[in-house]
């Protein structure tokens, strides 16, 4: 019932005993001491507060199995930039108010992010649809899509890096 | 919210290894695609399987073909590849349209079309998709090695396919199109955007070089038992030309023959409605793709 | 970035202060607060609506790996007194039922707690909940208000007499031959009347839940008494309500609501039952407990709200100037039991709130309130005020239609324009001109060239509509109202201590969920000091440091709170001008002759005679000799603001809608809002505010509804039924301003968190019905469900003869 898996999270490599059915979100909270990664739903996955990245792709955190993660390369809030240096798009959710209680604000972070590589230049219309899948409460997402086409590569000058080794590949 | 206690849980490489961790894991064992219907199921104790087999790891169950007799789709390709690939243009674009709008960014990075297809939820996208597109499955199991299945005899009801247990999805083949002139479209109507469907309709249509319908397949989903395709639609469609008005007259006729439910989400008189202005839509649709229009 | 010590932050779009900890993962959130040792509660709820309680078997869940113990309602009655004490208890006559924290013989709704099961984990916890075996015996289910209502109907309590909890008038006064009379003087009013409305309004049950839940973590120290981190809007009200619950002296209890807490809307301001039994087992157990509300616990617990019918009569002259209002509204409560608000005092104040911005002469305006087996109503910002908002919006509406007449105009032409005015309920308003911000919503919508848009439209099929209501809405409510509407003192209050490096540090008793306080106070602070926000740190929450606060509620912050900060400033920067009289020998001087700037306090007179601020701050806390002659030493002093009446902002919004004949479904095309909230102190914040609340209106008005069926059983318990509003689902909302400042605050801020909600259903559905005038369609209900809609154009075809 149980299983030991090596997680690198952010960087860093978590070596845990974990029971087969703990969620990756309770395992990067509590056993990793992550508490970034928040927990909104019961079991439909549908607030996105739990999003982290697994391969450099968006993902819920709150419906897969820490045992699926084993050997994988998570991403969580933390790892993103930090306090003394934020990165582009956590400095354009400052600037653009785009927080109120900052709940869900790490899940969307990490799925924005995502979403920002792949599309460097995207409209109003496709940032609203990127975030379909992060219930915000407070900001009423204005200042939220604002934030985020400030941060495109574009909108910065600045050229698209080609994503980290580590990134899932499509096919 | 939790899980209930699971005993055994196997990541396999192969599609034999996975076969071979169903025979060790036993009669209740359950395999997990992308997880994002198991995931809920399991999180909310509906369902309470004492072993997983992981899927995510089989790299041969992944990716598409394109081959002379039609594509064929590994099902455990998540909704994202199948919604940017351009492979499937034309004739299997509904998948494309489908894939792009199910659920959200994170579930289309984590979900498969496979787990749709064997989850057969009656609010869902892929078994509509593929029931239109005339998928045929194929299904390995040791017990009887490789069978295959037409789609419509692979979706049965709510959450019930013709898969036993023990097989596993390792394909999803759709037949190449007769000749140039054929599309797929899909739309649904959820309520909000992007979510699950009050009714999804999938068509595809095949046309003359002047544009008139030779043949047409018509799915709708939502719908109780499982997604159904509504083949009187060729009687309205074939040998007309592709107008407004003619699409409207098959979708209302669509929308006639087709029982629909009362649920919290929807009367089945506004059910009937959706697959009347939905199902026009999407003929237009699959019709443009059709002509290059 | 500005330089340090630069002066003017008020009215600037600082960059938040709490943003850099919460961009980063590294916010303190309630289930983010680790101790060692602590155990995991689960609660068993009712699986029925209304039952008695036969045997509950524990045995198995108790022998499961990792279970430590259990209690039941039974259990729990024999251990703590019930949770009907005056401390949660309005002044308002009603029948206030006693009940304990875990249901005891009987449930009376699908998911009341009836026992709580404590584990190592919160896996194991879980798994012996799911273990716990209960028998019921089921009674029968009330589940609508209107005939719960009715004589003879089935009761949810068997010990009362009727379902009926509180009933009451809102106009005419308290004594019945005056309200009687007042009724006559109406009635006679309608009767004169060129033209009537009347019309049943309703708004589903829905509400504004936040994405993080509710929780508690209780600890229970022989030492300190009870320690409990709290998600909560009003930790001071919980810990008084928890020691007399607990029999604990005030002493022994001390209130956390974490720094941060993940939105609250008014979802976390009642007393809640859950959190008593956290505390009970921490005591009883001796080990830290600690409970998180799963979502499905969430959404059939709280959050619910609105859920209000209103029969609302109209009588206005052909002009379409409103003579009288007569008002019957419904509040279904639910089960009536939760303390402070016990379910009727939302739509109570609903129906205070009726009248709105509009200068209604007389009224005759009463509601009653039903008791129903489905949980108790919790509120939800525009609390109560929702829906009365709905109804009068589109009443007003419907009457602009049958009198031919445009309804921009129509309102307009109603609006109150002489302050200060009294609502004929009651409500104070202290100043505004609400015609200028209207005319400024008008103009930003370009309505003069509206209908020739939407007539061409019109004929090539389109159908486009546009929409307004607006909401003359409480910033903060004084202790006039307070006090006898929840049992709480209105005043603002803060601690305000300078320390000897020049830092200002400010206490208060409230708990912001997302308000941005630590920015929006500091900018306060550095400005009446003249200093850098970075020198001002805001704590909040922690009942050991901060002086007794009625919470984060109904838009205080800004209003009482920063008048508070206000305040105290003052005193402090008067007694540091004492001393620089005093050191500088300033015979005649006063406090008046000092500027705060440039981080330094300046003789105006004579600005070669000036210190600098910490170093005065030092002088005085550290270099307590030659202390001017009957000063203290030291730089603490705690300010109270009480506003003599409410003060209120206004909101006008409108809404610009397409909307699909076909299916019924439409599109919000545009949405802006023209605000007066007075001076503002941040104005990214106060978009944010508006911006929030205006798309929570949208979410609720289209998507939101609680249902259960005719057993009472709940139906919308997770996100995939109960639906919010995504990102895609809303339109951008724009916010414009039209401020006047509030002459009762001593800042002139009118503080704008509540009430924008509020008028967003009646602009929403005014639009729709504007776009389907050739239909008549004339929306009465909520939620904007397009199935609704098209039956409404449906039906208006057929009496348009197809």
């Amino acid at each position: 019932m149980e299983k030991t898996i090596t997680v690198t999270v952010n960087g860093t490599a978590y070596t845990r005993t974990v029971p087969l059915r703990l969620l990756l979100v309770d395992f990067i909270r509590d056993d990793c001491g992550l508490t970034g990664t928040h927990i909104g739903c019961t079991y439909e996955g549908r607030c996105g507060a739990c999003t982290v990245q697994i391969g450099g792709r968006a993902h819920k955190s709150c419906m897969k199995l820490a045992v699926q993660a084993d050997g994988k390369e998570v991403t969580t809030i933390e790892g993103l930039g930090s306090r003394d240096n934020l990165n582009r798009l956590q400095q354009a959710f400052s600037r653009y108010h785009a927080l109120q209680c900052g709940f869900c604000t790490s899940g969307i972070l990490m799925n924005a992010a995502e979403f920002l590589k792949e599309n460097i230049n995207p409209s109003e219309a496709e940032v609203r649809r990127a975030l379909v899948g992060n219930l915000c409460r407070c900001t009423g997402y204005s200042h939220i899509v604002e934030a985020i086409l400030a941060a495109s590569a574009v909108r910065h000058g600045v050229k698209p890096v080609p994503p980290p080794a580590g990134t899932e590949p499509d096919r | 919210m939790y899980p209930a206690p699971i005993e055994a849980y196997f990541a396999p490489r192969t599609i034999d290894e996975a076969l071979h961790c169903r025979a060790e894991a036993g009669d209740d064992s359950s395999f997990i695609a992308g997880g994002m219907s198991l995931m809920q199921a399991m999180k909310a104790r509906l369902a309470t399987p004492p072993a997983l087999i992981d899927l995510n790891e089989v790299e041969e169950l992944r990716g598409l073909a394109k081959g002379p007799r039609g594509v064929t789709v590994r099902p455990m390709t998540r909704y994202r590849e199948l919604a940017v690939t351009t492979a499937l243009h034309g004739a299997m674009q509904a998948i494309g349209d489908a894939a792009a709008t199910v659920g959200d960014r994170q579930v289309r990075n984590a979900g498969t079309i496979g787990g749709s297809l064997c989850w057969n939820y009656v609010a869902s996208c892929m078994p509509n998709v593929c029931l239109c597109l005339d998928a045929t499955l194929v299904l390995v199991s040791l017990d009887d090695g490789e069978r295959t299945v037409p789609i419509d005899e692979f979706l049965i009801g709510p959450l019930e396919t013709a898969r036993r247990d023990d097989e596993l999805l390792v394909e999803i083949n759709f037949p190449a199109p007769k000749y140039r002139g054929v599309a797929s479209a899909y739309r649904k109507y959820g309520g909000t955007i992007d979510s699950l469907p009050i009714i999804g309709i999938a068509a595809l249509i095949e046309v003359d070089e002047a544009g008139v319908c030779t043949d047409v397949r018509f799915s709708v989903g939502g719908i109780l038992p499982t997604a159904q395709r509504f083949d009187g639609i060729g009687d309205v469609l074939r040998g007309r030309p592709g107008t407004p008005e003619v699409f409207a007259e098959a979708a209302s006729a669509a929308a006639e023959a087709i029982e629909t439910q009362t649920d919290h989400l929807a009367s089945a008189h506004y059910r009937k409605v959706l697959i009347r202005t939905l199902g026009r839509d999407v003929l237009a649709e699959a019709h443009a793709r059709a002509t290059g229009g | 970035m500005t330089a340090i010590g630069e002066t003017g932050w008020i009215g600037r779009s600082l960059e938040r202060r709490e943003d850099a900890r919460l961009l980063t993962g590294r916010g303190e959130y309630l289930a983010d607060v680790r101790v060692p040792d602590c155990l995991h509660l689960c609660f068993v709820r009712s699986d029925h609506a209304h039952a008695k309680i036969g045997e509950i078997r524990l045995a198995a869940a108790l022998e499961m790996p990792g279970v430590v113990g259990a209690i039941t309602g039974a259990e729990l009655s024999t251990e703590m007194q019930g949770q009907k004490i005056p401390v949660l208890i309005p002044a308002f006559a009603a029948n206030y039922r006693q009940y304990w924290p875990l249901a005891v013989d009987e449930v009376y709704w699908h998911g009341e707690p009836l026992a709580a099961i404590v584990a190592d984990d919160k896996y194991a916890a879980e798994d012996a909940a799911a273990a716990a075996e209960v028998d019921y015996e089921p009674l029968p289910v009330v589940t609508d208000p209107e005939a719960a209502l009715r004589d003879g109907a089935p009761r949810v309590y068997d010990d009362w007499d009727n379902n009926e909890i509180f009933a009451t008038s809102y106009t005419g006064g308290f004594d019945p031959d005056q309200i009687a009379k007042n009724d006559a003087e109406v009635e006679a009013l309608f009767a004169k009347a060129d033209v009537v409305l009347k019309q049943r309004f309703h708004t589903q049950r829905c509400g504004v839940c936040p994405i993080e839940t509710r929780g508690a973590l209780a600890i229970w120290s022989e030492a300190d008494g009870l320690t409990v981190h709290l998600t909560t809007q009003r930790p001071h009200i919980e810990r008084l309500a928890l020691a007399d619950l607990l029999e604990l002296s005030t002493a022994e209890v001390r209130v956390i609501a974490p720094r941060d807490q993940g939105g609250g809307f008014g979802v976390k301001a009642p007393f809640y039952r859950e959190h008593v039994v956290v505390c009970h087992l921490a005591r009883k157990l001796g080990r830290p407990v600690r409970w998180v509300e799963t979502r499905e616990e969430h959404l059939m617990t709280v959050s619910q709200e609105r859920d209000q019918i209103h029969d609302l009569e109209i009588a206005a002259n052909k002009e379409g100037r409103i003579l009288a209002l007569r008002n019957r509204g419904i509040g279904d409560v639910g089960d009536g039991r939760q303390g402070v608000y016990w379910g009727f005092v939302m739509p109570s104040l609903g129906s205070v709130m009726l009248p709105n911005a509009y200068d209604i002469g007389h009224a005759d305006i009463k509601l009653r309130c039903a008791v129903t087996n489905k949980t108790c109503l919790s509120p939800s910002r525009s609390f109560g005020a929702l829906p009365t908002r709905f109804a009068l919006e589109r009443g007003l509406d419907m009457l602009a239609r049958r009198l031919g007449m445009e309804t921009a105009a129509l309102k307009r032409k109603n609006l109150v324009t002489e302050f200060p005015f009294t609502s004929v309920t009651g409500v104070h308003h202290d100043s505004g001109d609400y015609v200028r911000a209207w005319d400024a919503l008008l103009e930003r919508f370009d309505f003069a060239g509206f209908r020739a848009w939407q007539n061409e439209a019109r004929t090539s099929g389109r159908y486009i509509g546009i929409g307004f209501a607006c909401g003359a809405e409480f910033s903060g409510i004084p202790s006039d109202v307070l006090v006898p509407l929840e049992n709480q003192p209105g005043y603002g209050v803060v601690t305000m201590r300078i320390d000897p490096r020049g830092k200002v540090a400010i206490f208060e008793g409230d708990a912001p969920q997302g308000q941005s306080h630590e920015t929006t106070m500091a900018q306060v602070a550095a400005d009446a000091f003249g200093i850098h926000p970075d020198d001002v740190s805001v704590r909040h929450g922690d009942t050991g440091t901060t002086p007794l606060s009625s919470g984060t509620i109904g838009a205080r912050g800004a209003s009482y709170t920063v008048a508070a900060i206000a305040e105290a400033a003052s005193a402090l920067k008067a007694k540091m001008a004492r001393y620089m009289i005093h050191d500088h020998g300033l015979e005649g001087a006063s406090a008046d002759d000092f500027s705060f700037r440039d981080g330094a306090i300046i003789y105006e007179k004579d600005d070669n005679v000036r210190r600098d601020f910490a170093a005065l701050a030092d002088r005085i806390v550290m270099g307590s000799i030659n202390v001017p002659p009957g000063e203290d030493p030291g730089l603490e002093h705690t300010a109270y603001f009480e506003a003599p009446k409410p003060m209120i902002c206004f909101t006008a919004q409108a809404a610009k809608v397409e909307v699909d004949i076909e299916t019924g479904q439409f599109t919000i095309l545009d949405y802006a809002t023209c605000e007066d909230v007075g001076t503002v102190i941040n104005p990214i914040v106060v978009e944010g505010q508006v911006q929030g609340g205006v798309v929570q209106g949208m979410s609720n008005a289209m998507f939101e509804e609680f249902l259960y069926d005719e057993y009472g059983q709940q139906l919308t318990a997770d996100f995939e039924n109960y639906r919010l509003a995504s990102a895609a689902d809303v339109p951008t909302v724009t916010v414009g301003h039209s401020p006047t400042p509030c002459p009762d605050h001593p800042m002139g801020v009118r503080a704008v968190g509540e009430g924008r909600p509020g008028p967003v259903p009646g602009a929403l559905a005014n639009a729709i019905c504007d776009a389907l005038a050739p239909f008549g369609v004339e929306i009465t209900t909520l939620p904007l469900k397009p199935e609704m809609i098209l039956a409404l154009i449906e039906a208006g075809r057929a009496g348009n003869g197809g």
